[in-house]
């Protein structure tokens, strides 16, 4: 507790410094808040092993995901070298979640990350410019978010035909409205946050308060809400392809899969239902605990004490 | 409160002009020029020349803004010769039931929302409170569609005491006339809502307890029951009416699937089949419909918001 | 408007049954709370007395536990919290043995409690006669339309204007004072034996306080009910309390009569307390000597602790201190100390160390650094919504013109509301003024363009009230104080880290502050921080707003210490803004008073405060509660009623006219700032100007 011997005729008030707790950065605070949230871990191991599973699993389980073997439509699990039987095409169940599982996780990351960079940009701009120009753009937001996304998602899968890469501009091209509102709402509070004052008593520019000060503050509130719009993307992929618009074979993906499993049911062929549909809640659940766990890691270091 | 009622009208209405704006645009976006899209592969150039002339799209676009707002404003959505039948006409037979299931699932999430976001808020961080979190997450992360099927495995195939299709009648009264049919598809849709409505309902009393005037009225020597419903929840449900309005575009999402999958014979079916069927005219028609109908639901849950809540009631009147 | 207890505890209480059996007892009160990082022993073994119709004061510092304390009596301890130990004794009877409804019982008839902030306390939603009829209708079941004319009638007994009016109004529709009011008349309903009142005036301004204070005094009389008055204020105390217990670190330190607390204090924590207050140098002496301020923070209340708790930061502790734990003595003056005040080893001798006047101030006054002149700001009230239309003008600052010297420190008084932190915005430039000049330096800063304004900033510098708010969360210190340095390109990066460090010793910080984050700080440490950045382009003039209101006594002691000390050593000029007069008393040697947008008087410090020249300042004063509870002698009043006009429509001419005892007619003209040292705008100014030529004070 010893202070340079330069301090000035104060030494009577100096106070203890901060605990003699170690100095730790920011970054490891949070990181240490993610650890403290179990949920989020366990979200974050989902989401590596699932992950890995989908694009590492095919290096080493080889099945044929191109041709068709009618000769080998439905067989059960455990038959024939196929752990988790075969579809009604005669593809290998498993070997065809892996990659359906690499469609939904990255049409899902790209949508979601899409939306948010246009969702940022969008609201940011209009957070700071404020006054009409704000109001023009938020209406527009507002209209766009009246239409329900998934009737807006149809009409565009029905204009264009899907494919993987047109499926994440569909969805990022209007997901990106809650993201909008959200980093607005944020850019229109963190303006009249009295540090900003600080800073312009001291003479700093507008330019200066944006990288400086709103920017580093709004980070964790986007890459939150990134990982809830994943999260929704890779529902919406599942929906599209339920209704029959989403990306055609042999291109796979978990939603499809499912409703293909639809189909049958009836006809007892468990093995092509729940894998996929276990798969996308185990998927949409890991990014949404990750999601939790930042949002206490970013928040934590705020409060104080 | 009137001037705020005039404003929120306003505010509206500009939504919904920016709402035909892009349906507008949308249409002149369709593969081959909206005459095509409308008439199909079948149609000759003719007949192509003779409908863009009487639709009025030969001529500059604003006019052609002007004129398909005028045939808007006179009910006329277009006809689509797929299913031989305007869309108004289409439209208005379906869109009484998808209200009606709407309605249902709402009125049936709220119900059970309200208690669980209480319990949840009242019991914090314990294990009703975790429970119903887990279960909430659970249905959110759920496809809509597959949490329906296990309804129908379970309640129409493994125990079998409800059918597993949507009543089929044509009118309202037919559909209504099926009780047993509508329970699957009120309740899936239901499900989900509940896990966002619970969710709110319970931050929203988290807050509220944690407010000062709680502490006020313990204490009087209140009764944590009195404490809980006469003066945390009519706080913490205020709010929760403008959620009603704001998760609308979502409820109606949900209903699209919900219908595609018990086969309901409301708009979202409507919607569906014309969207496999690439039938233009009533994609359009009822997506710009769904849009008005969400733009008034939530003008109707804020207003009747600021009505309730004597904090906004009052501010606004005296301004 | 009489106050008779200003004087001493008076013996006659109504309900005064000698010295029976106390009306509520602590006996070995422990209270647990536990929290995400560990669990805090927030009281630990508390023993105090509230006999029936006495008011017992609690005081303390935030974190002593006084409000824990109030908390465990009623059984609304914040989740996590729990009494593990000891007896709460009420009537006779232990709280804690009771079965709960019971106890709920006995909290809502025979109880009240009155909660700090008037404006969150009462439930938003509920028509104010509901809220106030509700106990009377739970506990005695009595009727809805008797419920309703008793509450209406507490509501004429705490003061409200027209009762049957508001009984149905909404509590945002009422003002902090009013509501206030509101939550007395419910504590009240039940006629309870103990009302405890949780600084029940921290949250309102002195005037309002007054009235609050002097309401709950007359109600205590007329219920004969006992009152603890929990308060940080011990001005607050001095005035109303038969009793008082100090706490400290969750600890009674000390209890005693009043009058006798106040006059010989012997515990050497109170000691120090009662020399933290700016008034105890001014009011003695008159000159300006240094504030004893307590060295360090109070203890952590998670950890365990051994011997007396103040111990750490004691002047007199010796080994055994630390080592032994200190029980409370017996008697009427009870104290837990081991080194206690004696008539012989008073510290007064400590804290009389001379301090250098102020700068010595050379004989020719010379040009002001800051010059206000005739500052205009007007904000448009609009009513929100898409149809923006303004419906008036709101008249923040109204006409002000004053003159700050290198050197000196100008203080800006008023009550919330009055325009003086606007006022500090102006000056530094976070707004623009409708009208009028701002001269800094020689320069109007309204001629100059963009570039040159933003680099006058480096002249003009302001520290915040709330200098956690002012720092961005997520930058580490360093990079909070190189930022002004940045912001004017001032030196390369190692010249600034210099700098840096430099001005992390003169606020007297260790340089491994450099690599943490605001959050990590305590208030004073902030406050520390916060003046070290406003010091970082080396300012003549800093503006602050407020500095030390969010601040304990001691460590606002430590603040203000360091603010003179570096004013000395700099040749700063201070343009210090607060509501608390006896800080700006302390700290300014000019003061100006503003009421409602405008400056009413300016003067010499020691002028303005001891022969106030304003009707209004001298109601300010008169409402300041003074920690000497024999020294206020009852002396000519100015108490003000009612309530502040609104600014978006004030009163023409002399616009305190609507309150002020003494306006006539005239006053409906504005009265000019007149005067030449001590100027006041009034028309019947309460005192000549002294001597025309006469010298600054010094």
């Amino acid at each position: 507790m010893t202070t340079p011997a330069e301090t000035t005729g104060n030494s009577e008030g100096t106070p203890a410094q901060p605990d003699e707790t170690p100095v730790r950065g920011l970054w490891r605070q949070g990181v240490e808040v993610f650890c403290e949230n179990r949920l989020a871990l366990v979200g974050l191991a989902m989401f590596v092993v699932l992950a890995a599973v989908c694009f590492l699993g095919p290096l080493f389980y080889h099945t044929d995901q191109v041709h068709t073997d009618l000769a080998a439509v439905h067989l059960s699990p455990g038959t024939d070298g196929h752990p988790l039987g075969t579809d009604g095409v005669g593809y290998d169940q498993l070997g065809r979640l892996m990659l359906g599982g690499q469609t939904s996780i990255i049409v899902g990351l790209a949508a979601g990350i899409l939306a948010t960079v246009v969702g940022t940009v969008w609201g940011a701009i209009a957070g700071f410019a404020g006054g009409w120009v704000d109001a023009a753009m938020m209406r527009l937001v507002d209209a766009m978010m009246s239409i329900p996304s998934l009737f807006l998602f149809m009409l565009l899968a029905a204009i264009v035909t899907p494919s993987v890469s047109m499926l994440i501009v569909i969805i990022g091209a209007f997901a990106w409205l809650g993201p909008a509102r959200l980093v607005r709402g944020e850019a229109l509070s963190l303006r009249s946050r009295e540090y900003i004052q600080a800073m312009r008593s001291m003479g700093g520019t507008g330019g200066r308060a944006v990288r400086r000060h709103i920017i580093p503050n709004a980070i964790g509130t986007v890459i939150v809400n990134a990982t809830f719009q994943v999260a929704d993307a890779i529902l919406y992929v599942a929906y599209l392809s339920f209704l029959g618009l989403g990306v055609p074979p042999p291109a796979a993906n978990w939603g499809g899969m499912l409703s293909d499993g639809l189909a049958d049911t009836f006809s007892g062929h468990w093995w092509l239902l729940y894998p996929p549909g276990i798969a996308i809640i185990l998927i949409v659940l890991a990014f949404n605990f990750i999601g939790d766990g930042l949002r206490d890691a970013f928040e934590v270091r705020l409060r104080r004490r | 409160m009137a001037r705020y009622l005039i404003v929120r009208l306003g505010q509206a209405l500009v939504i919904v002009v920016l709402v035909t704006i892009i349906t507008f645009v949308i249409l002149h976006l369709l593969p081959g020029g909206a005459a095509r899209a409308t008439l199909g592969k079948e149609a000759t150039l003719e007949q192509l020349a003779a409908f863009d002339h009487e639709m009025g799209y030969d001529r500059p676009w604003i006019q052609q803004y002007v004129m398909y707002v005028q045939r808007l404003l006179h009910g006329d959505l277009g006809y689509s010769f797929q299913l031989n039948q305007s869309v108004t006409e289409a439209i208005g037979q379906r869109l009484p039931k998808t209200m009606v299931l709407s309605l249902l699932s709402t009125l049936l999430a709220i119900v059970v929302a309200i208690p669980l976001g209480v319990i949840q808020a009242t019991r914090r961080n314990r294990w009703p409170d975790y429970t119903i979190t887990s279960l909430s997450l659970l249905a959110y992360a759920t496809p809509i569609f597959f949490l329906g099927l296990m309804m129908i495995i379970l309640f129409s195939q493994v125990w079998p005491i409800l059918p597993p299709e949507a009543p089929q009648g044509f009118t309202l009264g037919e559909v209504l006339a099926d009780p047993a049919g509508l329970v699957l598809p009120t309740v899936t849709l239901a499900v989900v809502t509940v896990a966002v409505y619970s969710r709110y309902v319970r931050s929203s009393m988290v807050d509220n307890l944690n407010e000062n005037y709680v502490r006020t009225a313990r204490s009087k020597g209140l009764s944590e029951g009195r404490v809980v419903v006469l003066h945390t929840l009519r706080n913490g449900l205020f709010p929760v009416i403008t959620l009603l309005g704001m998760y609308l575009p979502a409820l109606f999402s949900g209903a699209l699937v919900v219908e595609s999958l018990f086969n309901f014979p409301g708009m979202g079916q409507l919607f569906w089949q014309a969207a496999l069927k690439r039938d233009f005219p009533i994609l359009l028609g009822v997506t710009l419909i769904i849009s008005v109908a969400t733009v008034f639901g939530a003008l109707l849950a804020d207003v009747l918001y600021a009505a309730v809540d004597p904090r906004v009631r009052l501010r606004r009147s005296a301004s | 408007m009489s106050a008779p207890i200003d004087t001493a505890p008076h013996d006659g209480a109504p309900g005064d049954s000698g010295e029976s059996r106390p009306l509520l007892r602590l006996r070995h009160l422990s209270t647990d709370i536990a929290l995400r990082r560990g669990t805090v022993h927030a009281l630990d073994d508390v023993n105090l007395e509230v006999r029936p119709g006495e008011t017992l004061g609690i005081v303390g510092e935030s974190g002593s536990g006084k409000t824990m304390t109030a908390l465990s009596v009623m059984g609304l301890l914040p989740s996590g919290g729990s009494v593990v130990g000891g007896e709460i004794l009420f009537e006779g009877r232990d709280l804690r043995s009771l079965p709960p409804d019971e106890v709920r019982r006995i909290r809502g008839v025979r109880m009240g409690m009155v909660f700090q902030d008037p404006l969150t306390s009462l439930n938003p939603t509920m028509r104010i006669g509901t809220q106030v009829a509700e106990p009377l209708r739970v506990h005695e079941g009595v009727g809805k339309a008797e419920a309703r004319a008793r509450a209406i009638e507490m509501l004429r007994r705490v003061g409200m204007p027209r009762p049957d009016k508001i009984v149905d109004d909404y509590p945002h529709q009422l003002s902090g004072g009013m509501r206030q009011r509101v939550a007395i008349a419910m504590a009240l309903i039940c006629s309870p034996r103990l009302l405890i009142a949780d600084e029940p005036t921290t949250a309102l301004d002195v005037t309002t306080q007054r009235q609050i204070l002097e309401l709950i005094d007359d109600l205590r009389e007329e219920f004969g009910m006992a009152v603890i008055l929990v308060t940080h204020d011990l001005g607050v105390i001095a005035g109303r309390a038969d009793r008082v217990a100090v706490m400290y670190a969750g600890r009674v330190v000390e209890t005693a009569p009043t009058a006798q607390l106040f006059a010989s204090p012997r515990h050497r924590y109170t000691e120090a307390l009662m020399e933290s207050l700016p008034e105890s140098v001014t009011q003695e002496t008159g000159a300006r000597g240094r504030l004893y301020s307590i060295p360090g923070l109070p203890p952590d209340l998670s950890r365990p602790l051994n011997g007396c708790r103040f111990a750490p930061r004691c002047r007199f502790a010796a080994p055994e201190c630390h080592t032994t734990e200190v029980p409370l003595s017996a008697g009427e003056h009870r104290y837990a100390c081991l080194h206690p005040v004696t008539a012989t080893t008073t510290a007064t001798t400590v804290r009389a160390v001379p301090v250098s006047p102020p700068a010595e101030e050379p004989e020719a006054a010379p040009e002001p650094i800051l010059s206000v002149r005739g500052l205009v700001k007007d904000y448009g009230a609009t009513t929100g919504g898409l149809l923006r239309r303004a419906s008036g003008q709101v008249s923040a600052v109204a006409g002000v013109s004053f003159e700050v010297r290198p050197g000196e420190t100008f203080g800006l008084v008023g009550e919330s509301g009055c325009g003086k932190s606007t006022v500090g915005r102006l000056v530094v430039g976070l707004e623009k003024p409708t009208d009028g000049q701002i001269v800094l330096d020689g320069t109007d800063i309204a001629t100059l363009s963009h570039r040159e304004r933003r680099r006058t900033h480096r002249q003009v510098q302001l520290m915040f009230q709330d200098s956690y708010a002012a720092m961005n969360p997520r930058m580490r210190v360093d990079a909070i104080l190189a930022e002004p340095l940045e912001i004017q390109q001032v030196g390369d990066p190692s010249a600034r880290r210099a700098r840096i460090t430099a001005l992390l010793d003169q606020v007297g910080l260790s340089r491994r502050v450099l690599e943490r984050y605001p959050h990590e700080f305590s208030g004073g440490q902030l406050q520390r921080l916060g003046l070290a950045r406003a010091l970082a382009l080396r300012p003549r003039l800093i503006v602050g707003d407020e500095p030390v209101s969010a601040l304990d006594v001691s460590i606002q002691a430590q603040v203000l210490n360091l603010m003179r000390d570096l004013q000395r050593e700099l040749g700063l000029a201070y343009v210090f803004i607060s509501h608390d007069l006896s800080v700006v008393d302390y700290m300014a040697d000019r003061i100006g008073v503003m009421y409602l947008g405008k400056l009413v008087e300016v003067g010499p410090a020691h002028d303005v405060v001891r022969a106030a020249r304003h009707p209004y300042t001298q109601a300010l004063i008169d409402a300041v509660p003074s920690a000497a509870p024999g020294r206020a002698a009852p002396r000519e009043n100015i108490t003000i009623r009612g309530e502040l006009p609104s600014a978006l429509n004030p009163p023409t001419g002399c616009r305190f006219r609507t309150r002020c005892p003494i306006a006539e007619q005239i006053c409906e003209t504005e009265p000019p700032l007149a005067g030449d040292l001590h100027q006041v705008a009034c028309h019947f100014p309460l005192r000549p100007e002294p001597g025309t030529t006469a010298a600054p004070t010094g």
